[in-house]
């Protein structure tokens, strides 16, 4: 019998999509996902999540900064010898 | 080029975007500068226990940290709201097509106004989320090299990084309701 409801199933989401569970859980949450198509959204969301955001937040070193940082660093070796 | 430079040059565009994503793109620059001052005074105490990534990020992850407790910020505006609800059965209680918003983010929203709603919510995740999700999801570092980084247990990593991935998802999902 499968006691798996959409509540207890998100606890599992990362494990889940890291292959991570116990092939009985993993199995029991399978068969939820399949019948159930606000988990199989939910699974789905969950994972574009991080996809997403590392797009979204990336970040090139800026030349100008790049110059900078490494004459400041140069400076401090000098300083130091 | 001498080594320390060579080093520097290998690691300095991941420093500045992993700053950028633990801060901003204004404190970054410090951050930056203040790890490298650090890696070369302590080069001599790397001992190689650990990667010499895992060695820098450390010290990145907890100058980004140290800058953000200096700084007298407002309290984030709590993201928890845009976790998900379940009713008295514990069945979701939204719809498979609100869910699906969230997945299609990128494609239905204006790119400026994704990465500048992105870095907000990222900024708006408690310190323990936002650093194992950055480090993790972000950086695409292993759950163990989190561990290491953080100093904490590798299911420690894992719960944070559900957790602020639960806030983040929901997040989307109502950029994406907002936008309609």
């Amino acid at each position: 019998m499968n006691d798996m409801v959409c509540e207890s199933g998100i606890h599992l989401l990362m494990d889940y999509l890291d292959d991570a569970l116990p092939a009985d859980v993993r199995a029991s949450l399978d068969a939820h996902v399949a019948g159930c198509a606000r988990c199989a959204a939910f699974v789905q969301s969950y994972r574009a999540t991080p996809r997403i955001f590392r797009a979204a937040t990336m970040s090139a070193l800026p030349e100008d900064l790049r110059e900078s940082l490494h004459t400041f660093l140069r400076a401090q070796r000098e300083r130091g010898r | 080029m001498g080594a320390f430079e060579e080093l520097v040059t290998r690691y300095e565009g991941r420093v500045y975007r992993l700053a950028c994503r633990l801060t901003s793109d204004t404190d970054a620059p410090d951050i930056l500068q203040d790890t490298f001052v650090q890696v070369y005074r302590n080069l001599s105490l790397f001992r190689g226990e650990c990667s010499f990534g895992t060695w820098l990020y450390r010290i990145a992850t907890n100058t980004a940290l140290m800058l953000r407790r200096s700084r007298a910020r407002r309290p984030a505006e709590s993201l928890d709201t845009f976790l998900p609800r379940f009713d008295t059965h514990g069945v979701h209680a939204d719809t498979p097509e609100a869910f699906q918003c969230a997945a299609r983010a990128d494609e239905v929203l204006d790119q400026q106004l994704l990465a500048d709603k992105a870095r907000d919510a990222v900024d708006r995740l408690p310190d323990l989320y936002r650093e194992a999700f950055v480090l993790r999801d972000l950086e695409d570092m292993s759950t163990s090299e989190v561990a290491e980084v953080l100093g904490v247990a590798p299911a420690t990593v894992r719960q944070r990084v559900h957790r602020a991935r639960l806030l983040l998802r929901g997040y989307l999902g109502h950029l994406v309701e907002v936008k309609r």
